[in-house]
């Protein structure tokens, strides 16, 4: 079978993806504060980072980037609501772009498993 | 540098010691971009990059296997200065003045910037709104400080026949990667009215056949210039010239997102002025509908 990247498009379906992502993510008064000062053109490329790991394509996710780039976050108080609220977001991209229900589970499933990197627990 | 049969330049790069930022190793972060100036990066290395990098020589190092030397340099590098001679220092409006100098052997791109050096130690950033096709000049246009040493250095010292140095150019504000009947957008205030301007003539020059539409912010209209170029420009081609200044009521930003936001999503855009007007209208024709690979900008910072 197929891996889920590939299932749900590869590199074209995270370019689909990204900026709709990022539109409701900035939109989103419950975690648009931790956005802010952020260059956008740099942050894009991070959700680029970010999807291609959630659809579980290419990377070399390594815990350690994933704490150190939301360390300062947690600082600022990042807690679980707001990576429920980042995972929400992302379940309402990829419904809005019509990904079947299984698929948008799994990577919800996958996102979630770094939450405890983000979190720096 | 000799690579190994299958290695990236990100690997060859780490294997001999030289300290680079890097983290996806994919292709995916962009932190490690590099810059060849001698030699095509292969496509592959340019995934993901704007059109305007990929004009530059930008590439990814953790995803690119060259198959042909490469000289490649950081991002940010802006190369050896070199000496240029001044031709002109005139007034365009109250506190604007245009400079013009030459020099020899000078790429570049309408609306990049370059590194303008009067001496060690004084040195400023401008933008570029000449064309390299048209004019045999580069054109600067240099808001004066009462207490800025540049702008004493320039409105009292210098004149015509002075040498001096610039080093560059650098930025990505420049006509790549639109398409010609695309609409575009060029949104600035004060003295970001430079390479606004120089985008302007290069997309004319390359045959845009959009909608153009210019808007120019400043505080009052002695802050205006180049308003007879322009609207020269608006009664000859499909471009509108939108003066707005702050006593009538009109900022910039506020005004060009009221008319912008609904037709965001089909416009490219050029965004060039002070950082909090460029970081608003970034990010709000970015949350009206406009992709982030279709807004360019170029933020000015002040200098001492």
């Amino acid at each position: 079978m197929s891996s889920l990247y590939e299932r749900l498009g590869g590199e074209a379906a995270v370019n689909a993806a990204v900026e709709l992502f990022y539109r409701k993510v900035l939109a989103d008064g419950r975690i648009a504060r931790f956005f802010d000062g952020v260059d956008m053109e740099n942050q894009i490329a991070k959700q680029k980072s970010f999807l291609t790991m959630a659809f579980g394509g290419p990377n070399s996710y390594t815990g350690l980037d994933m704490r150190n780039a939301h360390k300062r976050l947690v600082a600022k108080g990042l807690n679980d609501s707001h990576v429920d609220a980042v995972i929400e977001n992302l379940d309402s991209t990829l419904r809005t772009l019509g990904v079947p229900e299984k698929e948008v589970r799994e990577v919800a499933a996958i996102a979630n498993s770094v939450r405890d990197d983000v979190l720096c627990r | 540098m000799t690579l190994s049969p299958g290695e990236t330049v990100l690997e060859a790069l780490l294997r001999a010691g030289v300290e680079t930022p890097h983290s996806c190793r994919a292709g995916q972060c962009q932190c490690c971009m590099l810059r060849a100036i001698e030699g095509a990066p292969p496509e592959e290395s340019q995934r993901g990059l704007t059109e305007a990098q990929k004009a530059l020589g930008f590439f990814l190092p953790c995803i690119c296997r060259p198959t042909a030397p490469m000289k490649i340099v950081p991002p940010d590098d802006a190369g050896a200065p070199q000496e240029a001679t001044i031709r002109a220092i005139e007034p365009l409006s109250e506190d604007v003045v245009r400079l013009r100098i030459e020099t020899e052997n000078f790429a570049y791109r309408p609306g990049q910037f370059l590194e303008l050096i009067a001496e060690p130690g004084l040195s400023r950033h401008y933008s570029l709104a000449s064309c390299p096709e048209e004019d045999p000049f580069l054109e600067m246009h240099v808001r004066l400080h009462p207490n800025g040493r540049m702008s004493r250095r320039l409105s009292a010292d210098l004149r015509a026949g002075d040498k001096l140095h610039i080093a560059g150019p650098r930025g990505t504000c420049f006509y790549e990667g639109v398409a010609a009947d695309q609409p575009l957008t060029l949104i600035g205030a004060g003295t970001g009215l430079a390479p606004l301007y120089g985008v302007l003539r290069d997309a004319l020059r390359q045959g845009h056949r959009g909608p153009i539409r210019l808007y120019h912010g400043a505080r009052d209209s002695k802050g205006l210039y180049l308003t007879d170029e322009l609207q020269a420009f608006a009664r000859a081609r499909d471009f509108t010239y939108i003066p707005a200044t702050l006593d009538t009521g009109g900022d910039v930003a506020t005004l060009a997102l009221a008319a912008e936001a609904p037709r965001a999503a089909h416009t490219a855009f050029f965004l060039c002025g002070g950082e909090n007007l460029v970081k608003r209208l970034k990010r709000d024709l970015f949350m009206a509908g406009a992709s982030m690979k279709a807004i360019r900008s170029d933020a000015f910072t002040p200098a001492g």
